[in-house]
């Protein structure tokens, strides 16, 4: 910006200002710098999210009215026909419901405990990049390296986990083995493994939290509970209505840690409706069905984010 | 992944202790790890030289640890034995995603010129277009006819007519053992091998026998969360009790579900959580046998390389013939043409030349624990002079191949479920409910319609 302080410095005349002859030829390269500029550096992401979203996804919505197969039978137009048998299938609603208990019991811990290890950390515990460390580290490893180490611990007769169940004089359990187990030791390897995620966006905000609030909170009298109470968690809301909603949907899209812990069994005890869609068009060939199921899956998802920003902003208002 | 080693070894017909054998103990049914493919990067960037009378040979194979290092040795002795091919083999991630990818670049019509795949997996892809047939005369040209093969496996390759597949080997389940605790359990005869087991008493009274002097368990199977074990032992031993099983287009299935119950029967008193446990997965079946807590296992000899360096004692014999009639449970690693949009007729000859030397190099793929299918490679001396690999030769000759229908084989979806009925079995719910699931299963599967069928191109 060219100020009239910054001109006097360098014209004598102090009368004739030279700003209106050269601000409409300089605006609109100033304003197309702005708006050109972006889309410009937009434009190579536009194009692959056009090519590999936008396009995949117009491209499944049809093939999901068709019979096409993986290997390249089929084609024909069906109508909703994958739809209805979609809905009819017991076992999308049997991985569904899977899909939904991991959710549930996925999203409760890895909101809750991220929260609270972010908070204890935050208290000044001594050593604290220790901590951070410590906690984010399970999150930098791959999902192979972290399904292939827990696999080991929950190795029936020798695993690290029942050997110390039995040192304590209890049974060992069929931690990926047994039906009503299975899902949950999935859950709990997850859990290890992606709460440090959460927890760096816990501390983050709670770092934010201005000092004096505190100050003043403590000049009148507030305790340590009642700060927590009524200064760290009403802060942190809006942080906290981001890692639901991220969670929720991660936990929601849940494939890899089964599919490598347990395939999805046993029996299907653990096969979530992703794993179901990947096993109908990969290995049934079924194409056409498994694009249907994943529509209806899509259409899920976004309802249950719908809803969730709607409860969240409601409460705001 | 692993680069090919350049410098070509002497063609390796002759036998001997392999020299790949330090390759670490993952299976390639483990996909931990094996997202993505494993190209060997050997040959990529040359360019094709039809002026020097080289033709390309792109392979695609699924295999990977041992049977991987095995490869490339015959890999190397074909390069030796035609110098004008230029082979390039890539390894992809055996299973599901393995036969995705093959049928996917068949219907894109670039596909390698040649690639293995199981056998009992043909009747999906032979019909549906994805193959081209063998030219039998050139094969016989490079020296490989029908006649040097055992004639059930042969005929499987066969589809409407014309031969599909090539086998390289017969790889049955057989039984491990520990050669030590057997004796002292009063298992072995006069010859030092096992003796027969041959019937469902026999059996369970060896599995308890063992299991006295193991201190754990007898004759031990892993299954849970397995894609194929359930079903393997299942069909095997229904096999071997003389009944069929018809799986007509549209269904129902006909199972004889007398014979069904009785295999179940007998494996609920095997697997009965007492001389041997009935929940174990396919790993930690192999553990324990390997660390000495089970006698006797139950097991592919794809686990042959593995097994020799760890069990010190190891013996193997076929499966023993529980029922009345004998049978193994077996697949058979074949060769076939991938559908090519724009075949060349230079790169089509290279392949059945390629194939055929491949399949007289077998004996390095025996010595991975393979039956070669290949006869005048099993009934050579060095292959006899194999152990304990020719001690279960015999499993070849009796195989058991999944039943011909578009969604059984290796890697399939219809495997594992029809899996899951052993562990209704041994678990809990009984026979008579294993019973039920599988003839459910196979109901529904036989009813499905053949994604390859209707306008197929």
């Amino acid at each position: 910006m060219t100020t009239p302080t910054e001109t006097t410095g360098r014209v004598p005349a102090p009368d004739t200002v030279p700003v209106p002859k050269a601000a409409p030829s300089s605006r609109p390269r100033l304003w197309r710098r702005v708006t050109d500029a972006p889309l410009s550096f937009l434009m190579p992401f536009l194009l692959v999210y056009a090519l590999f979203l936008i396009w995949p996804l117009l491209s499944g919505l049809w093939m999901s009215f068709t019979d096409v197969s993986l290997n390249g039978a089929g084609g024909a137009f069906v109508g909703a026909a994958n739809y209805a048998e979609a809905l009819g299938d017991p076992m999308v609603w049997r991985t569904l419901g899977n899909t939904f208990l991991f959710t549930v019991v996925t999203t409760v811990p890895l909101v809750a405990v991220a929260l609270a290890m972010a908070v204890l950390v935050h208290t000044g515990m001594p050593g604290q990049w220790l901590w951070r460390l410590s906690f984010f580290m399970p999150f930098l490893l791959p999902v192979a390296t972290v399904a292939l180490v827990w696999n080991f611990l929950y190795i029936e007769d020798f695993g690290l986990f029942n050997q110390a169940l039995r040192a304590f004089g209890m049974e060992g359990l069929g931690w990926l083995t047994d039906d009503d187990v299975a899902l949950w030791s999935v859950a709990l390897t997850t859990v290890w493994w992606t709460v440090g995620f959460n927890f760096l966006l816990y501390l983050a905000a709670l770092q934010s939290i201005p000092d004096h609030l505190y100050e003043a909170a403590a000049l009148d009298g507030a305790g340590a509970w009642a700060r927590l109470r009524h200064i760290t968690v009403p802060q942190l809301r809006n942080i906290t209505v981001v890692v639901v909603l991220l969670q929720i949907l991660a936990s929601l899209k849940i494939f890899d840690q089964i599919y490598l812990m347990t395939g999805g069994g046993p029996g299907d005890s653990s096969r979530s409706l992703l794993l179901y869609i990947y096993d109908m068009g990969f290995t049934g060939y079924r194409f056409g069905y498994s694009a249907a199921v994943s529509y209806l899956f899509l259409a899920i998802v976004l309802l249950v984010a719908v809803v969730q920003l709607w409860l969240t902003t409601r409460r705001k208002a | 992944m692993s680069p090919h080693p350049s410098p070509p070894t002497p063609p390796t017909t002759g036998s001997g202790p392999a020299t790949h054998a330090a390759s670490p103990p993952t299976r390639r049914h483990m996909l931990l790890g094996a997202g993505a493919l494993a190209l060997s990067a050997s040959a990529l960037g040359c360019a094709p030289g039809t002026a020097s009378g080289t033709s390309d040979v792109r392979f695609w194979s699924l295999f990977q640890g041992g049977d991987g290092a095995r490869l490339e040795t015959m890999l190397d002795a074909v390069r030796e034995q035609a110098p004008h091919m230029r082979v390039t083999p890539s390894t992809l991630a055996w299973g599901p995603p393995y036969y995705t990818k093959l049928a996917m670049a068949s219907v894109g019509g670039r596909a390698p010129e040649t690639a293995v795949m199981h056998m009992s997996r043909l009747p999906g892809y032979a019909p549906g277009g994805l193959l081209d047939p063998f030219d039998l005369d050139l094969l016989a040209e490079f020296g490989v006819t029908a006649e040097d093969f055992v004639p059930d496996l042969w005929e499987r390759g066969i589809h409407d007519g014309a031969t599909y597949a090539i086998p390289l080997d017969t790889h049955p389940v057989v039984l491990f053992y520990d050669t030590a605790m057997a004796e002292r359990a009063g298992l072995l005869g006069t010859d030092g091998t096992l003796r027969p087991l041959d019937s469902p008493e026999d059996f369970l009274e060896a599995s308890r026998a063992i299991a006295e002097v193991s201190g754990g368990s007898g004759i031990t199977y892993g299954h849970v969360n397995d894609d194929s074990q359930g079903w393997r032992i299942f069909w095997k031993l229904y096999n071997q009790t003389g009944a069929e099983l018809h799986l007509p287009q549209g269904g129902p299935a006909e199972l004889d579900q007398d014979e069904a119950l009785r295999v179940f029967s007998f494996l609920a008193e095997l697997m009965d959580g007492q001389t041997s446990e009935a929940n174990l997965t396919y790993q930690s079946a192999l553990a324990g046998f390997s660390s000495g807590r089970a006698g006797m296992l139950i097991c592919g000899e794809w686990e042959l390389p593995y097994l020799l360096d760890s069990v010190e004692n190891l013996g193997a014999a076929p499966f023993p013939t529980v029922f009345e009639h004998p049978g193994s449970y077996a697949d058979s690693h074949a060769f076939v043409l991938p559908r090519q949009s724009d075949p060349d007729p230079e790169r089509v000859r290279a392949a059945h030349e390629f194939v055929a030397l491949m399949v007289r190099n077998s004996l390095t793929w025996g010595e991975a624990g393979h039956i070669p299918a290949y006869s005048p490679v099993t009934e050579s001396a060095d292959y006899q002079a194999l152990t304990p690999q020719s001690d279960y030769a015999s499993a070849g000759e009796t195989p058991v191949l999944d039943p011909e229908v578009w969604f059984a084989g290796a890697g399939s979806q219809f495997h594992s479920d029809v899996s899951e009925a052993l562990r209704t079995a041994v678990s809990g719910q009984g026979p008579e409910a294993a019973v039920e699931q599988l003839t459910r299963s196979l109901d529904s599967w036989a009813a499905r319609t053949n994604p390859s069928e209707g306008d197929s191109r």
